[in-house]
C-alpha cells in the first residue's frame, strides 16, 4: 500500500529514460507495484536492494528500442505549445506599435550596426576564401625554398627545375605538378589589325591546367598548354586583341618568339584568386633555348614557382621532408650552406606570406597581391564592436523601461506566468526587432554594394546566389544579436517579484542602474578611440603625402623603356625630348624613386678592406640624374659624361656605412648582385665590378615612408649591373596631354612598335599609401556610424529620464527653477558618463596608434590636439542629443506635469 | 508434432498465464513463479518473455485498469491464445508420452 516511501527517484527517472514510451506507462507500474510488495513483505531496505536488480532486469534490446516515428507523429500532429508562441508574437508587435518612437531608435541602431557588420562580414569573407575556388585546392602545396648560407637567410616561394620535375616521379605523396616562371614584359600583337599591348610573360607546364580548375570560354581547358608555341588568354585580353573571345586557332604574334598559337581562352580571373596572369605561353615553348637549359641542369637554383598536388590523405609535411631528402641526394651545395623546402597550402597563399620572397619573377613584374591579416583582425573586432554596441543600445532602452511594464509582468506572474515564459516573451520581443533590423540591413547593404565594392575593388554581392556559408553566417549573427541583446532585459525584467511590481509600480533598482551607465561609457569609449585612430591615420597618410621625400615629386613624368631599340636610341630620344616645349629636364634612369617594380641590390665593399661585403641598393642614372629630380649634390662632383662609366655617387646612408667622409676617389668594389633571392657573381669570370666614388648626395626617401632610407648607389647609366628602364621628364603643368602626344611621336620615330606607357611619380608615390587612405576612410564612416548609434541611445535614455523625472521638473519649476538650471541638471549625468568614456578611450587609442605608427620608420607625433579635439567632440555631441530632451523637459508647464493626482 | 519454438522460460510463463487466467500480469506471474521455484524471478524477465510469447502469437493482450498500487497506472493483461494453448497441449503430449515409457523400476529408485 502507499505510504512505504518511495524507490530512489533518480534509478526511476533512469528507467523512464530508458524505456520506450509506449511501454513506459506497464513497465513503470510493474515496477512501481512489486516495491510495495516487497516494502509490505520484507521491510524497506531489502525492496530498495531488489528494486535496484529489478531494474537493471529491464535494461535489455526489447525495452529499450522506440517505436517507429510516424505512429508518434499520429499522436501528436502539432507541438502543443503554438497557442504561447503564437501569444508572444502577438504581444510583442502590439508593445513595439505601442512604443514607436523606442521601437524607430532601436530598429535604426540594430540595422545600422548590422549593415556594418555585413558589409565588412562581407569583405572579410572574401578575403579569408582567397583561391578557394579550384576543386582540388585543399590538396595544392606550393614548394617554398628555405635557403641558409654563412652570409645570408633567405625564404622564397621558388624551386629548382630539378626538384620540380623529379619530385612527382620519386615521391609516393606528390601526385602531380605544376611551375610557372614570370620572365618580364613583352607585346602580344594581334597579326591582322597590329592591336598591340605589352603583357607579363608567364610560362608554365600542362600541368597548370591540370592541378587549378580555371574555367573556358573556348577551347579545351586541359592539354592546351602541352604543345610548344601555344598560348591560352583571359578573355579580357581576347577582348583587347580581337573583340572577340571566340579566338581559338588564332595566331597572336610575339615579341622575342615565332608567333603563339592561341589555344585555349579562359574566363577573367574571380577577384578573390591570388593569380593575375593574362596569358601563359607553354612552357614547351622555350625548353630547347640555351637559357633553358641551364635551369634545367640545376637542384639548388630558385627559377620557378612551383605548386604540387599531393595525394589524398598525404601529409604535406612527410611530403616536404622527401623533396629536401632528395635534394640533398642530388645537389652539391658549397660548404656551409644548406636549403631545405616546406610545402605552402595554396589557401595560404594569399595572408600567410609576410615573410616569403616571391620568387620566379623578373624584376619589372609585379608581386602577388598579398592581404593583410593585421587589418583582417581589425576590421573583424571593429565589425564585432559595432554590432555590439547596437546591442548595447537595445539593452539599455530596454531595461530602462522596464518600469513601464512593470504591471505587464506582474499582471502575468500572477497569473501563473513562470520565469521562463517571460524570458521566452522578451527573447521573442528581441527576435522581432533583430529580424526586422536584419531585412533592412540586407536592403541596405545591397544599395551599398556598389559604391562599396569600387572602394574595396572586390566584387561583393549579398543575394540569393551568395555562397551558403555567408548566410549561414548571417543568420548565426542575427540569432546571437537577437538573443544577446533581449537576454539582459529578459533575466532581469522576469526576475521582480509579482507583489512588488503590483504595490510600488516603480522600480528602484540601483545595480540594473549602474550597469546601463557602464554599458554607455563603453559605448563612448569604443567611439572616441575610433576618432582618435581616424584623425592619426589622417594625419598619418596626409603627412606621407606631403613629407619632404628629398627629391621633388610633382610634375615628374616616368616613360617606360620597354624596346631594345629605345633603350639603345635613349641619347637621341633624351635630346628630342628636352626640345618639346612644356618639357625642362630629361634623364635616363634604370630605376626611379619611388619605385613599383623592384629595386635591385648589390654587394659593395671598399677595395682592400677584409670586411663582409655590404648590401647597397642600386640606381643606374645619367649626369641629368640630380638636376631632374632636384636632389641634391652634398659633395664632390656629379657624373660628366661617357668617361664616368666606372663612376658611382653614394648616398649619405651608404658613405656612412662604408665610413666615406671625403670624397677622394674611393675605390670600391661590387662582387655581387641579387638575382632571385641569393647573390650572384656579375659576370661568369667572377671579376667584381671596381669604381671610383666620385659624390655623395643627400638622402632621398626612394622607397615608401615605411622602410627607413637604405644604403644606395647611383652607378652611371652605363654599368654591368642594371641597364636603363625609364626616362624621367620633368614638364611644365600645362597642356600635358600635348607634351605626351609629342613624345609619343619621338618614341614611334625610333622604335615605331614601341607602346607609350607613363606615370606620374607623385600618383606612384600616393600608391604606397592608398591601402591606408582606404582604410582611413572605411575608420571614419565606421566612427561615425558608431556614434550615432551611440547617440541613438543616448537620445532614447535622455528621454526615459526627463519623463521619469517630470514631477520632480514640476515642482522645481514651482519652486524657481529657471530653464537653464533645469537642462543643466537633466544632462550633467549623461555627460559625467560620457567624460569618464574620454579617460579610459585617451590611454587606449594612445597606446594604439603608436602600435601603429611605428610600422612607418618616418611617422607623425600622437599629439594632445588630436585626444582634445575626439573629446570635445564627443561631449558636443552627446550634449547636443541629450540638451534636446533635457530643454524640452524643462519648458513644459508644471500645472500639466503636477495636475494629475 | 511440428517443431517448438518454445524455451524453458517461456513455457513456464505460459503456463503461469493460463493458470492465472483471466488476472494474469507481470507481476503477479512473477511472484507466482518464485514461489513455485523458489528462486528470484524479475518482472523485467517476464514482461520480456511475454513480449516474446505475444509475438509468435501464443498470448494476446490488452490494458487493463488503473490501481493504487502501481501509482496510478494501468497493467497489461495475458491471456493464452488458441494457438498457445494447442502448443501447451503438444509440449505436454509429447512429456506425457515419455513419462510413461520410463521403466517403474527405475521411476522407484528415484524416489
Amino acid at each position: 500500500m502507499p505510504g512505504h516511501g518511495h524507490p530512489p527517484k533518480w534509478i526511476t527517472r533512469f528507467i523512464e529514460w530508458l524505456c520506450a514510451p509506449h511501454l513506459r506507462e506497464e513497465v513503470l507500474g510493474d515496477l512501481h507495484e512489486r516495491y510495495e510488495l516487497w516494502c509490505a513483505q520484507l521491510g524497506q531496505a531489502q525492496a530498495q536492494h531488489r528494486y535496484w536488480r529489478e531494474v537493471l532486469a529491464y535494461v535489455r534490446p526489447s525495452i529499450i528500442k522506440r517505436q517507429p516515428v510516424i505512429q508518434r507523429s499520429v499522436k501528436f500532429p502539432n507541438p502543443t505549445t503554438t497557442d504561447m508562441l503564437r501569444n508572444y508574437f502577438k504581444i510583442s508587435f502590439r508593445t513595439l506599435g505601442r512604443h514607436k518612437l523606442y521601437t524607430a531608435l532601436n530598429v535604426a541602431g540594430l540595422s545600422l550596426g548590422i549593415t556594418c557588420f555585413l558589409l565588412i562580414g562581407l569583405y572579410l569573407f572574401d578575403e579569408l576564401t582567397f583561391d578557394q575556388q579550384h576543386s582540388r585546392a585543399s590538396r595544392i602545396y606550393r614548394a617554398i625554398q628555405h635557403k641558409k648560407t654563412p652570409t645570408e637567410e633567405l625564404t622564397i616561394a621558388a624551386s629548382s627545375y630539378k626538384v620540380a620535375e623529379e619530385a612527382p616521379k620519386s615521391i609516393g605523396e606528390i601526385e602531380n605538378s605544376a611551375r610557372i616562371v614570370r620572365t618580364g614584359r613583352a607585346n602580344l600583337s594581334n597579326p591582322e589589325n597590329k592591336n598591340t599591348f605589352q603583357e607579363t610573360v608567364t610560362f608554365g607546364t600542362p600541368g597548370v591546367l591540370k592541378l587549378f580548375d580555371f574555367e573556358t570560354i573556348d577551347g579545351d581547358g586541359r592539354s592546351a598548354l602541352n604543345e610548344p608555341n601555344s598560348i591560352i588568354i583571359v578573355e579580357e585580353l581576347a577582348q583587347r586583341l580581337f573583340n572577340s573571345t571566340q579566338v581559338v586557332g588564332r595566331t597572336v604574334d610575339f615579341e622575342i618568339n615565332k608567333p603563339l598559337k592561341i589555344t585555349a581562352v579562359l574566363k577573367n580571373h574571380p577577384r578573390n584568386s591570388s593569380f593575375d596572369f593574362k596569358a601563359i605561353v607553354s612552357e614547351a615553348t622555350i625548353s630547347s633555348d640555351k637559357d633553358f637549359a641551364e635551369w634545367t641542369a640545376s637542384w639548388d637554383s630558385q627559377s620557378f614557382m612551383t605548386f604540387f598536388l599531393l595525394k589524398e590523405k598525404a601529409s604535406p609535411e612527410v611530403a616536404a621532408k622527401k623533396i629536401t631528402d632528395l635534394l640533398k641526394a642530388n645537389a652539391k651545395l658549397e660548404a656551409g650552406s644548406s636549403i631545405s623546402y616546406t610545402l605552402q597550402p595554396l589557401t595560404d597563399i594569399h595572408l600567410f606570406s609576410d615573410t616569403i620572397t616571391e620568387g620566379a619573377r623578373n624584376g619589372n613584374v609585379e608581386a602577388m597581391s598579398q592581404g593583410s591579416l593585421l587589418y583582417i583582425k581589425i576590421f573583424a573586432i571593429v565589425a564585432l564592436f559595432v554590432l555590439l554596441i547596437a546591442c548595447i543600445n537595445y539593452m539599455n532602452l530596454a531595461t530602462a523601461r522596464a518600469s513601464n511594464r512593470s504591471k505587464e509582468i506582474g499582471v502575468r506572474k500572477a497569473n501563473g506566468a513562470f520565469r521562463y515564459h517571460l524570458i521566452n516573451q522578451f527573447l521573442t520581443e528581441s527576435l522581432v526587432v533583430t529580424t526586422i533590423s536584419f531585412l533592412l540591413a540586407v536592403a541596405i547593404v545591397n544599395l551599398l554594394l556598389p559604391a562599396f565594392n569600387e572602394f574595396t575593388h572586390k566584387e561583393l554581392s549579398l543575394g540569393i546566389h551568395s555562397d551558403y556559408r555567408i548566410w549561414l553566417y548571417s543568420l548565426i549573427a542575427l540569432f546571437a544579436t537577437g538573443l544577446l541583446s533581449g537576454s539582459y532585459p529578459a533575466f532581469l525584467l522576469s526576475s521582480f517579484s509579482p507583489l512588488l511590481l503590483l504595490k510600488n509600480l516603480k522600480l528602484q533598482n540601483r545595480g540594473d542602474l549602474s550597469l546601463r551607465k557602464g554599458l554607455v561609457v563603453f559605448q563612448f569609449t569604443i567611439s572616441v578611440v575610433m576618432m582618435i585612430a581616424t584623425i592619426v591615420l589622417f594625419q598619418q597618410v596626409q603627412f606621407a603625402n606631403n613629407k619632404n621625400l628629398g627629391f621633388n615629386k610633382k610634375l615628374l613624368l616616368v616613360v617606360d623603356i620597354n624596346s631594345s631599340k629605345v633603350r639603345s636610341g635613349a641619347e637621341t630620344i633624351k635630346t628630342e625630348f628636352s626640345r618639346i616645349a612644356g618639357v625642362k629636364q630629361v634623364s635616363a634612369t634604370s630605376r626611379v624613386p619611388g619605385e613599383w617594380k623592384i629595386i635591385p641590390t648589390v654587394q659593395i665593399n671598399t677595395e682592400g678592406s677584409s670586411n663582409e661585403p655590404k648590401v647597397a641598393y642600386w640606381i643606374g642614372a645619367d649626369e641629368n640624374f640630380a638636376r631632374t629630380f632636384e636632389v641634391q649634390l652634398l659633395k664632390g662632383r656629379n657624373f660628366n659624361g661617357m668617361s664616368d662609366s666606372t663612376s658611382v655617387i653614394l648616398n649619405e646612408a651608404a658613405a656612412k656605412m662604408l665610413n666615406i667622409r671625403e670624397v677622394s676617389g674611393q675605390r670600391i668594389g661590387i662582387p655581387s648582385r641579387a638575382m632571385g633571392g641569393s647573390y650572384r657573381p656579375l659576370n661568369k669570370d667572377n671579376q667584381p665590378f671596381n669604381a671610383r666614388v666620385i659624390g655623395i648626395v643627400k638622402d632621398f626617401h626612394f622607397q615608401s615612408l615605411r622602410e627607413k632610407i637604405a644604403p644606395m648607389v647611383l652607378a652611371y647609366q652605363r654599368n654591368p649591373v642594371h641597364n636603363i628602364d625609364y626616362f624621367t621628364a620633368r614638364i611644365e603643368g600645362k597642356d600635358i596631354p600635348a607634351t605626351l602626344a609629342q613624345m609619343n611621336d619621338v618614341l614611334a620615330k625610333i622604335d615605331p612598335t614601341h607602346l607609350l606607357e607613363y606615370h606620374f611619380l607623385d600618383e606612384q608615390l600616393a600608391r604606397f599609401y592608398a591601402e591606408d587612405q582606404r582604410r582611413e576612410t572605411l575608420l571614419i564612416w565606421v566612427a561615425l556610424i558608431t556614434i550615432f548609434i551611440a547617440c541613438l541611445g543616448l537620445f532614447g535614455l535622455a528621454t526615459y529620464a526627463a519623463e521619469q523625472r517630470i514631477k520632480e521638473i514640476g515642482v522645481r519649476k514651482v519652486l524657481g527653477a529657471g530653464v537653464m538650471n533645469l537642462t543643466v541638471l537633466l544632462s550633467k549625468d549623461f555627460l559625467k558618463l560620457v567624460l569618464i568614456a574620454n579617460g579610459i578611450a585617451f590611454p587606449v587609442a594612445w597606446w594604439a596608434t603608436n602600435e601603429w605608427l611605428n610600422d612607418f620608420a618616418y611617422h607623425i607625433q600622437v599629439e594632445w590636439w588630436m585626444f582634445a579635439v575626439s573629446g570635445v567632440l564627443a561631449v558636443a555631441i552627446a550634449l547636443a542629443t541629450v540638451s534636446y530632451q533635457a530643454i524640452k523637459a524643462a519648458l513644459v508647464n508644471p500645472v500639466r506635469s503636477l495636475r494629475s493626482e | 508434432m511440428r517443431r517448438s519454438d518454445l524455451g524453458e522460460f517461456e513455457e513456464v510463463v505460459l503456463l503461469a498465464v493460463a493458470a492465472l487466467s483471466p488476472k494474469a500480469y507481470s507481476v503477479v506471474i512473477a511472484e507466482e513463479l518464485e514461489r513455485e521455484t523458489g528462486n528470484s524471478v524479475s518482472t523485467g524477465a517476464v514482461h520480456a518473455a511475454l513480449q516474446r510469447l505475444e509475438q509468435k502469437g501464443y498470448v494476446s493482450s490488452f490494458l487493463g485498469e488503473a490501481t493504487a498500487e502501481r501509482g496510478g497506472r494501468r497493467k497489461r493483461l495475458f491471456t493464452v491464445s488458441a494457438l498457445g494453448g494447442r502448443i501447451l497441449q503438444d509440449v505436454r503430449a509429447v512429456r506425457n508420452r515419455l513419462w510413461e515409457r520410463i521403466d517403474s523400476h527405475l521411476l522407484l529408485d528415484w524416489q
